[in-house]
């Protein structure tokens, strides 16, 4: 026995009060005169031994409570065998589905065994199917062995896209065994990968409720995958698209093998390929002519192995012309585009060329085909360009304003509203990074020199992503409406700074561009369980759409209207209508830890099973599991009872005492 | 206004509101004696009884001056009230006098009856006296008829106060000195005492033909204790503690204490001694019926 909270037991040196008011104040009472005694016999003296008895109880009372009180406050606890825990027990049959099961048959094995394990089970024993890949999902709920539903739980599992974990495996098994208050007879049916394993082994605990039969399928076995295939997922010059391919093989001889690259179904190349021994190989497709749209590519090994899933690789990839960004400067100074334009149109990556146009033409233009519009120095807008610029942004466009002279003459960032004021000295930029994705590249203004800043303030709910030496911002991000603005505390000339002259500008500009024009955030491929984005905030009412590899509309009306994101569960090829954007094609890839066969060693899951409730089958030189008790319920029960009764004998024992008086 | 009982006037508990002695002793007899006089039972009056020579020393304001107007001689009338009662009111004041369980204590209600008795003694102008005491004399107002005897012993009455034990014996043995001439001796008492020795010492003054009347004055908790628990007694006399249980309060007391009254009672009787029993809750014109039945019988 011991406590959780020895400190309480201090609280037992109150029971010194009533041992002072009992013994101390000894039992004193007043007596009562009366005329005459002489009618009155010593022999009825005993008679009060009763009731110094009745007050004895009433101290003894006092003390139990509170004893019992400081006892409960230091949490008691008892230590006891696991085992002696009596629940109810239920036999849980969880099958993996993982990718990898896809290998060979060793589904069709794991579905077997499940059936094997049923009929070991007597027929008062209730059963659960749950299945388990990065999470776990119940298929059935606690019933008897020869339900249907059991069965055809078993039946009709199919192997999916997503990676096992048995940490979750544990933790899923831990909450049914919380939640249902039932010892669990987990039957692990898998094909026991080794990449399967948690970082920590302390995950795999699955608590002394439960008792852990694991059930290897298959062994581990030779496998060669597609492990990633490098190419950009937006083109602007077909002439220029390199594709990579790396190939790796797990628990395999040195092989050559074909490498094949489709694109929307066509064989556009194919290389042969010597991988080496348990190890990697790359392959490189160069000048691939990519047409026009979005399209479909696959990089594939021939022949295929036992797990032809993973002998290929997923990608999409677009070609569309070059987006335009507006550069807006005042009057006859376009001069100011040249450095941004410079750096804009180096990067072949963004898809972006720059158009420079006076402050005052703007009423002529169309903001709707424009990547995105900078502001350089502006000074006062008139009313009309401002709220054309306000539009734009508001149904969903970017700008990006940088701050100049002109604009701290007015003390306001035009279109944003953010004041601003000038700062003579001249300063560099604050070192250390903030870690916003726009800024990507460490280090981005490292050496630069301001010469005229301007010190602008941020409102409540808008990031700063960069700052001064002196604190006050440097890049400021703001939201207005569906669309959002970069302020940026300088200008993007030569003018007031020299930023332009360094290499960073040029990183420094395409990332801003590219968050701006949003064409950052898809790669050519992503891994199963990879949450898309739907839409940027939930004020957007318009419909987003998901169509799966299966050619079927995956959300649900409220879905479409609500969702912010959706996680793709299987490989394939994703259709995905973002809320306000243009259409995408994404392509989704299983995990390639999946596709390593190895399997664990017998002893780890032999100390994966003896986490649990290993009574029925111990381990020699293995502890039994000690489980703490706590019993302070107990002991603040019997407090409320003493308090109780202690109430009642002191009420009774008060009203004689006025009586008697 | 609904008309209030005579027993109104008597209630002692409602007299423990009054302050004023004199005061408590008029409102007592004078409710009692308009009661007497519509009952048949008892005439209640300065009932003429004879005429006596004037001598030197008597009061001028007795002479029956009719009679002189036609016979030129001075006469006394005299009524059945005064003939020559001497009473004399002996007030135990001991320390088991102050006991009460009510309002009331034995002492006060003891004070209460001498105070009424003085009072209609007085209006039959009899000589009275009184004696209070405990283990000793404590007070003595000689017996007399003379102006302001009435307010002499109602101060005396007043200012008695208790003391510690009792003896019997003592107040008697100064009331046989003290006698000239044979009368009434009214003793209160509680009488918690071995009843031979109350009846042994007011024995001698029935020999010598006095009557005596012995009233007992007993609180009703003394009669029956109501314990519901083990209790420490103290005795107020001898301050001796004992603890008693209520199984014994219920049953064997009351036994004890009955025999003692009845006790008693039957060698005062055998003594020639008029016994009465007075609670401390009963109206105290009981008492006064028995001191008239008495004083009746000794005229």
């Amino acid at each position: 026995m011991g406590f959780f909270s020895p400190w309480f037991l201090a609280g037992i040196v109150a029971v010194g009060l009533p041992l002072w008011l009992h013994l101390l104040r000894q039992f004193q009472r007043t007596p009562r005169p009366f005329s005459s005694l002489m009618f009155f016999e010593r022999r009825v003296q005993s008679s009060t031994r009763h009731l110094r008895l009745r007050y004895l109880v009433l101290l003894a009372l006092r003390l139990a409570l509170l004893a019992l009180l400081a006892l409960a406050f230091a949490n008691p606890f008892v230590n006891q065998s696991a085992n002696s825990v009596q629940r109810r027990a239920l036999t849980v049959i969880a099958l993996d589905r993982s990718f990898s099961m896809r290998f060979g048959q060793r589904m069709a094995e794991a579905k077997a065994q499940g059936r094997r394990v049923l009929n070991s089970l007597t027929g008062q024993t209730r059963v659960q199917v749950v299945a388990f890949d990065s999470h776990l999902d119940v298929l059935t709920q606690p019933q008897s062995k020869g339900a249907a539903a059991v069965q055809s739980a078993i039946d009709s599992l199919q192997p999916g896209d997503d990676v096992s974990s048995f940490g979750e495996l544990s933790r899923g098994l831990r909450v049914i065994a919380d939640t249902s208050n039932m010892h669990l007879d987990a039957h692990v049916i898998t094909d026991a990968q080794k990449s399967s394993m948690p970082a920590s082994f302390a995950d795999l605990d699955v608590g002394p409720h439960i008792s852990l039969a694991i059930e290897p399928i298959g062994s581990t076995a030779a496998n060669w995958a597609l492990e990633g295939v490098n190419i950009p997922s937006h083109v602007y010059d077909s002439a220029n698209v390199r594709v990579t391919a790396v190939i790796a093989g797990w628990n395999t001889a040195q092989v050559t093998r074909k490498a094949v690259l489709e694109l929307d179904g066509r064989t556009i190349v194919s290389k042969d390929v010597t991988i080496t021994a348990g190890g990697r190989a790359q392959v490189e497709f160069d000048g691939l002519s990519i047409p026009h749209g979005p399209h479909r590519g696959h990089v594939s090994l021939e022949p295929h192995d036992e797990l032809p899933q993973d002998d290929a690789f997923a990608f999409s990839i677009e070609r569309s012309d070059p987006r335009c960004v507006l550069f807006l400067h005042a009057g006859g100074r376009a001069n100011e585009a040249f450095y941004y334009k410079s750096a804009l149109e180096a990067s072949s990556t963004t898809g972006l060329t720059v158009q420079p146009l006076p402050l005052e033409q703007i009423n002529g233009q169309d903001l709707n085909k424009f990547a995105f519009v900078v502001l350089n120095n502006p000074g006062t807008l008139d009313d009309g360009a401002a709220n054309r610029i306000r539009d734009y942004i508001t149904k969903g466009g970017a700008a990006l304003i940088a701050v100049g002279p002109n604009t701290i003459r007015e003390h306001v960032v035009p279109i944003a509203g953010n004041s601003v004021s000038a700062v003579a000295q001249r300063q560099g930029a604050d070192s250390s990074g903030s870690g916003a994705p726009v800024l990507a590249t460490p280090g981005q203004f490292a050496n630069v020199e301001f010469l005229q800043t301007a010190r602008l303030t941020a409102r409540p709910g808008e990031p700063v992503l960069a700052r001064f030496a002196d604190g006050s911002p440097l890049l400021l991000e703001k939201r207005v409406g569906e669309g959002r603005i970069l302020i940026f505390a300088s200008t993007l000339d030569n003018s007031t700074n020299d930023f332009p002259l360094h290499a960073s500008f040029l990183p420094f500009v395409a990332q801003t561009a590219a968050y701006l024009a949003a064409t950052q955030s898809d790669p050519s491929s992503v891994v199963v369980g990879t949450p898309v984005e739907l839409r940027k905030t939930n004020t957007q009412n318009t419909a987003a759409d998901v169509i799966g590899p299966d050619g079927r509309h995956l959300l649900s009306l409220s879905d479409a209207s609500r969702a912010m994101s959706y996680n793709v569960e299987r490989e394939g090829f994703y259709d995905v209508q973002r809320a306000g954007r243009q259409r995408v094609l994404i392509a989704v890839h299983a995990d390639r830890r999946e596709s390593d066969l190895t399997q664990v060693p017998v002893d780890t899951l032999k100390i994966w099973r003896n986490t649990g409730d290993s009574s029925a089958d111990p381990v020699p030189g293995t502890k039994q599991q000690i489980v703490p008790r706590s019993l302070w319920r107990y002991f603040l029960t019997l407090a409320f009872l003493a308090a109780l009764v202690e109430s009642v004998f002191g009420m009774r024992y008060l009203a004689r005492e006025r009586q008697t008086r | 206004m609904p008309a209030l009982a005579p027993n109104r006037f008597v209630d002692p508990a409602v007299l423990a509101e009054i302050s004023n002695l004199d005061l408590i002793a008029r409102t007592v007899v004078d409710g009692f004696v308009a009661g007497l006089h519509r009952s048949p039972d008892f005439g209640f009056s300065q009932e003429f009884a004879e005429y006596r020579a004037y001598t030197p020393g008597d009061d001028l304001r007795h002479v029956d001056w009719n009679v002189f107007a036609r016979t030129e001689k001075a006469y006394l009338k005299r009524f059945r009230g005064e003939t020559n009662a001497q009473i004399i009111f002996l007030l135990d004041a001991s320390a088991s006098m102050n006991f009460a369980s009510g309002p009331v204590s034995k002492f006060t209600y003891a004070k209460y009856l001498a105070s009424a008795l003085i009072y209609l003694a007085h209006l039959q102008r009899d000589a009275t006296g009184f004696v209070s005491f405990h283990d000793e004399v404590d007070a003595f107002v000689p017996p007399s008829t003379r102006q302001g005897q009435l307010m002499r012993l109602l101060h005396a009455v007043d200012g008695a106060e208790t003391g510690e034990r009792t003896d019997f014996a003592r107040p008697f043995v100064h009331l046989q000195n003290l006698r000239r001439r044979r009368g009434l001796t009214i003793l209160i008492s509680d009488f918690l005492a071995p009843v031979d020795k109350v009846v042994s010492a007011a024995e001698p003054l029935r020999f010598n033909g006095e009557e005596v009347i012995l009233f007992h004055v007993l609180d009703r908790e003394e009669l029956r204790p109501g314990l519901n628990d083990p209790v420490l007694l103290l005795d107020m006399e001898t301050n001796e503690a004992l603890e008693v249980s209520p199984d014994y309060a219920r049953t064997e007391y009351p036994a004890k204490i009955a025999q003692h009254l009845d006790e008693l009672r039957t060698e005062s009787q055998k003594a020639g001694l008029d016994y009465f029993l007075l609670r401390t809750d009963q109206p105290l014109d009981a008492g006064l019926r028995e001191y008239l039945t008495v004083r009746q019988r000794r005229i």
